[in-house]
């Protein structure tokens, strides 16, 4: 058996003239939480799609549990579970009722399977309110109890976090985690929070206009998070003319609120201090640092760093 | 397959607009007749006349007008609810997942398609004492038929639905075409003769001929029963075949 369960192989997909995925090689280990990064329009949706079999794609192959062609990848399928874009629900069903007509669709023998999905995601006390009157949360809930159904081994949640207040995310997130931990479930999530998949994933791939642009582990994500010297002056903009002039680096960061990231010379704090007391800035704040996700995200994809 | 169609099935039972269209229909096929009853008499009620007249004519905009309705709530909302994401990831194949839609939405415009023929009739008939009842060979043909005809135009209204997948716009534009189309037919075929053949083998044109089922020698009938399933079948492929190469958004 695969140690795998999904593998993709230089999948492309066109639209017209416009590339959405250009030969993208991803692979998910069995246990993982795959944090799937990417901006608006990167890929992520459409990868998603595919491996779901919403859409079909141009080149390249998709494996799910070590199967890649026709009937076995459509049969494999009933393995995992699927948010895609928000959770799907019939608004003029109860909570129960939605619960049912997936249990009927997946084949589940015995109706107790519902009761303890919904208990599972905390809406077991929803009765007869039809999911057109849930908030936003709890959708997102009874959208993950659907996927659930069927003890699938393999979640793909994309965005399962949007629009939910600071409570709900805590709430998804502590059920994604129980859900890996305690049932081994193997997750793909995309999310734009990412602080949030910061604290969840295991695993993360990095997607920009189409291209795979990095996969790394946790440890590799740490690692990589490089050091920096937060600086803090009076005077940001005559700051970084000297950084420039002075350590001869473009390598570094400026934040909207003055702060400045300093990637070059980290264990040089004392050279980079006197210097900018030389030029009569006054330091407010200078002190090394790591850089969070959403930081080397952007770095990874060229976006506001200089360097 | 079965599992599709079980949770289809149990769609359908919680369609509000399958219960509402349901629900008028019983009404309509209930109070009609009285209406009726309050103003000729009981007695002058004639059964057969009023079956052929009244239910089987009736029926025909019944059988090709009101599941436009119960299409666009059944499976265009699929879409609109972004239902047909989980269906479509649910590891079946598309085949067998749009034949069971179309299946249980058959099932759906027959159930829909036989309330005025059976309820109106028996309705009429306990007002009026069972007073000359239509031949019992005629009816079952004719409810045979009804049967054989609402499948056929569901099938169309199923892959109609499939490629507009907005409910509103599904709804609207399948009234104006089941309401236009065969007069727009008839129109064609007098211009231009094989429009005149395609009318004659069509469903839209010998769905009006039930009503005479008594009159059709064999080849007749054959005609009646054959047109429909091969329409069903046609279109179901067609229908199957779209929605194996669509995307699913």
């Amino acid at each position: 058996m695969s140690d795998y369960v999904l593998k993709v192989n230089n999948l492309s997909k066109k639209f017209k003239n416009q590339v959405a995925l250009n030969k993208v090689n991803l692979s998910i280990k069995k246990g993982a939480i795959y944090g799937f990064i990417g901006q608006n329009g990167a890929g992520k949706s459409t990868l998603i799609r595919i491996v779901s079999g919403l859409a079909d794609k141009t080149s390249g192959t998709v494996e799910l549990f070590g199967y890649n062609n026709g009937q076995e990848l459509i049969k494999a399928r009933k393995r995992m579970g699927t948010i895609i874009e928000g959770p799907a629900l019939y608004p003029h069903m109860t909570a129960a009722e939605n619960l049912e007509a997936h249990r009927l669709l997946k084949g589940i023998p015995g109706k107790e399977c519902v009761e303890k999905t919904l208990a599972l995601v905390g809406l077991q006390d929803t009765g007869k309110k039809k999911a057109k009157n849930f908030s936003l949360g709890m959708k997102q809930r009874l959208g993950i109890a659907i996927t659930l159904l069927g003890d699938p081994e393999f979640l793909i949640l994309d965005e399962p976090i949007n629009g939910l207040d600071p409570m709900g995310v805590v709430e998804i997130r502590e059920l994604l985690k129980r859900l890996n931990q305690e049932y081994g479930i193997t997750i793909l999530i995309s999310s734009h929070i990412l602080s949030e998949l910061y604290l969840l994933a295991t695993h993360y791939g990095i997607i920009h206009k189409g291209n795979l642009l990095e996969q790394l582990t946790l440890d590799e994500l740490n690692a990589k998070c490089k050091q920096y010297l937060h600086i803090k002056v009076d005077n940001t903009e005559k700051a970084a003319t000297i950084i420039e002039t002075r350590l001869k680096t473009n390598d570094f960061e400026v934040m909207p609120n003055g702060v400045i990231k300093l990637f070059d010379s980290i264990d040089e704090s004392g050279k980079v201090s006197s210097i900018l007391v030389n030029e009569n800035l006054v330091i407010e704040e200078l002190m090394p640092m790591g850089q969070d996700l959403e930081s080397y995200f952007m770095k990874r994809i060229g976006g506001i760093h200089h360097g | 397959m079965g599992n599709l169609f079980k949770s289809e099935l149990y769609k359908l039972k919680k369609d509000r607009s399958f219960l509402l269209l349901t629900i008028l229909l019983v009404i309509v096929s209930i109070c009609y007749p009285l209406l009726i009853v309050f103003d000729e008499g009981a007695g002058l009620i004639k059964i057969s006349d009023f079956y052929q007249s009244t239910v089987l004519n009736g029926n025909n905009y019944v059988i090709k007008l009101a599941p436009c309705i119960l299409a666009g709530f059944f499976i265009s909302n699929e879409y609109s609810f972004g239902t047909m994401k989980n269906i479509g990831a649910s590891g079946n194949s598309r085949f067998r997942i749009y034949f069971a839609k179309l299946m249980v939405f058959s099932i759906g415009a027959i159930i829909i398609s036989l309330i005025l023929p059976i309820v109106m009739t028996g309705a009429s008939a306990l007002y009026s004492g069972f007073h000359d009842m239509p031949e019992l060979g005629y009816f079952v043909k004719t409810i045979g038929l009804t049967i054989l005809y609402a499948a056929s135009f569901s099938s169309l209204m199923a892959l109609l639905a499939t490629i507009l997948t907005e409910s509103g716009k599904a709804i609207a534009f399948m009234l104006l075409f089941f309401l236009l189309f065969d007069g727009i037919l008839y129109g064609l075929s007098t211009l231009i003769p094989i429009f005149e053949l395609v009318l004659k083998y069509s469903i839209f044109d010998l769905l009006l001929k039930i009503v005479n089922v008594d009159t059709f020698m064999n080849g007749g009938m054959n005609k009646m029963i054959i047109v429909p399933i091969i329409t069903y079948g046609i279109f179901g492929l067609l229908g199957s075949l779209l929605f194996i190469k669509k995307e699913i958004k």
